[in-house]
């Protein structure tokens, strides 16, 4: 899949603008605030959006010339269900492959198949009404398989979900991927969720792509160094301006009660610190060394952090 | 093609699966056939009327014993019952002050020397007061009341009489037909348009809302598989409720249509099934290119009502269209349930056949292919 320049205006807004990604046979993550313009660029993936300008391929076909071709290729889970709580598993399965004209004997089959992988085949003849969250979420995700897309699109495949019930999900999301060979494009909130499943990412930020690449690699883009994180009891300004003028500080950022500072070498500087803290008269309560998160990534490119 | 059978069944499916709501658009039908058919229309039974007689002789009491007779069956009532209590009152004043209290509804007054001058075959006059703050009452015992003085007046012919007196002879060209029956077919036409409000137009609107015609949009369905889908589902179940409430208007309400009655007419039954089949996908497409406008599930449904009404009310189907103000006339000739209602009393009443309903049928069709045009245009818009 690969997107050429392609930009979605509304009115004056540019939602989207002139974006340029590739995604390979792989799980790809799309990460960024509300508003950044993610949902604007997957719903022109998916067809249901035509771009202003610029175009993209998806499995192989032009979303805007050849958007039949694209959609009997590709599946979609949208983040609200689209499930029809009426109806039973089987009866809502059975009517998504009929959509995409999949033959009744093949269609069974693959019905049966795909309900055992998310362990819903004992209850393929209930109700979805009946079902908890989790499971309906699940049974949401196997049906976009029944078409066996090439492209599997994932909308915040876990948002309102407990824990455990998305602990259940992401495990079914990775086995899809490993089992069926599906490329999967998921938009998430979820960092840790993403930092675990994708094999690459990119955040999005004022419809542009401002990072792009594999968790690893994001982390080392960003930084090149360790995060510590210093409490304190007493922090005089002259303390204050003597750690940002450190030369082993890369950079310092207020938070409550404390200092996240970002440094090249987390276990020679942590002695450093106290002890230039100590000097200037100010006293730590605690100080701690950790690694980078996705989150600092996030923090230091969109000046924003993803869990407001 | 197969995309709107997928669409059409997943429609059907959902209504299946939800009884209450199946149940709803047949009941509503129903009850309203019950209740007003039974309230209103029916014969006027022992209505309270004063009789003051000032004059006795054989004709007189020949007509008051007339007035104590008269059977409601004989103008239409489901069961024979007498139509007047009669009370005997002295003197005229007294008797309208009973009508003004409310204890009659209607008093004959018999004049003194009426039956010396019918045996002289000379001019006689009755006079029939009437409450008319109750119309309805006062409209079925007046003509009743002449019934009674009919039967004497053939009396009075078996006496030589003057060669200029003209006689009516009146004659029913059908069986009479109950109001229940009248106005059955407009509860079939309810039946449909309710069925085109909540479960053709809100589902869709909650479908737009919930997004699943976005959903929709992500498979290979096509945008006219959708519309083609939506409205078959539709049209199935509209026909489903309509039926339904025909044949419990049969079983229960005493319906008795021609066409299915003694003998089940094939022809009439398959034009009735026609012009059901009209009226569903007509209504069903005009509530579905509605729907798709709707910005809201809530505004839509508070402005079906309204809508609902208007066609019911000017459709002819619970009062002859020629009893109604010019503006409401005006009304009717572009209501669709006018032609529908119209269509099915021809059909079910006089087995009327092909060639009286072609004028509906042509209005009918014209109407749904003018909604189908518009409902394919504002879905095609609207998504």
């Amino acid at each position: 899949m690969q997107t050429f320049d392609i930009t979605k205006k509304f009115g004056d807004f540019t939602a989207v603008d002139h974006l340029n990604l590739k995604i390979k046979h792989e799980v790809f993550g799309l990460l960024g605030p509300n508003g950044a313009g993610k949902t604007t660029l997957q719903r022109m993936l998916v067809t249901v959006m035509i771009p202003t300008e610029g175009t993209a391929t998806v499995a192989g076909a032009d979303i805007v010339r050849e958007a039949d071709k694209v959609r009997e290729r590709i599946g979609v889970v949208t983040q609200a269900s689209t499930l029809d709580i009426e109806l039973t598993a089987m009866q809502n399965m059975n009517l998504y492959g009929m959509y995409y004209g999949i033959p009744r004997a093949e269609r069974q089959e693959k019905i049966k198949e795909l309900l055992k992988v998310v362990g819903l085949a004992d209850r393929a003849n209930i109700r979805v009404a009946g079902y908890s969250g989790g499971m309906k979420r699940r049974l949401e995700i196997v049906r976009a398989l029944v078409s066996s897309p090439q492209i599997l699109f994932l909308d915040e495949p876990t948002t309102g979900l407990d824990p455990q019930a998305r602990a259940a999900v992401l495990e079914y999301v990775e086995r899809i991927h490993k089992d069926h060979g599906i490329t999967l494009v998921i938009t998430t909130h979820y960092l840790d969720e993403a930092e675990n499943l994708c094999d690459r990412l990119a955040i999005v930020d004022h419809g542009k792509i401002v990072a792009e690449g594999s968790p690893t690699e994001l982390k080392r883009k960003i930084s090149g160094g360790d995060i510590i994180e210093a409490d304190f009891l007493s922090l005089p300004s002259t303390a204050l301006v003597a750690l940002q003028k450190a030369e082993f500080v890369l950079n310092v950022k207020k938070r409550d009660g404390g200092l996240t500072i970002l440094v090249k070498n987390g276990a020679e500087a942590v002695p450093k610190i106290v002890s230039l803290v100590d000097a200037n008269g100010g006293k730590l309560r605690t100080i701690a060394l950790r690694e980078l998160t996705l989150d600092d990534v996030f923090l230091e490119v969109t000046g924003r952090s993803l869990r407001e | 093609m197969k995309g709107a059978l997928a669409v059409c069944l997943r429609d059907i499916q959902k209504f299946l699966g939800q009884p209450v709501l199946m149940v709803s658009t047949i009941v509503g039908p129903f009850l309203t056939l019950i209740l007003l058919g039974s309230a209103f229309g029916g014969a006027i039974t022992h209505a309270p009327i004063a009789i003051v007689q000032e004059s006795f002789g054989p004709y007189s009491s020949n007509f008051i014993e007339n007035l104590r007779n008269l059977q409601t069956c004989q103008f239409g009532g489901i069961d024979c019952q007498n139509s007047f209590q009669v009370t005997d009152v002295a003197d005229l004043e007294t008797a309208q002050q009973m009508l003004h209290a409310g204890l009659v509804k209607a008093i004959v007054y018999i004049p003194l020397g009426f039956d010396d001058a019918l045996a002289a075959n000379s001019k006689v006059i009755i006079t029939i007061i009437l409450d008319n703050t109750d119309p309805l009452s006062a409209a079925a015992i007046g003509p009743e009341i002449s019934q009674a003085g009919q039967q004497l007046s053939s009396l009075v012919q078996t006496t030589p009489a003057d060669s200029s007196s003209m006689t009516f002879d009146l004659e029913y060209a059908y069986r009479n037909v109950l109001y229940i029956e009248f106005m059955a077919p407009g509860t079939f036409v309810q039946a449909i348009m309710f069925v085109s409000i909540i479960a053709g137009g809100v589902q869709l609107v909650v479908d737009k809302e919930r997004g699943i015609i976005e959903g929709y949009l992500v498979t290979p369905l096509k945008k006219y598989e959708i519309v083609l889908g939506v409205l078959l589902s539709g049209v199935f179940k509209a026909l489903f409720s309509a039926v339904t409430v025909f044949t419990l208007s049969i079983l229960i309400a005493g319906v008795r249509p021609m066409s299915v009655f003694p003998i089940p007419n094939v022809g009439e039954i398959v034009l009735t099934m026609i012009t059901l089949f009209l009226t569903a996908l007509g209504l069903i497409a005009m509530m579905t290119a509605y729907a798709v406008r709707s910005t809201s599930a809530d505004l839509y449904r508070v402005t079906c009502f309204p809508i609902n009404l208007i066609l019911y009310y000017t459709s002819g189907a619970i009062y002859p269209l020629n009893g109604m103000p010019v503006w409401m006339q005006k009304v009717s000739v572009i209501n669709p349930e006018t032609y529908a209602v119209s269509a099915l009393r021809l059909l079910m009443y006089k087995s009327a056949g092909i060639q009286a309903v072609i004028g509906d049928f042509t209005f009918l069709a014209v109407f749904t292919g003018l909604m189908l045009t518009l409902a394919i245009v504002a879905f095609r818009r609207a998504i």
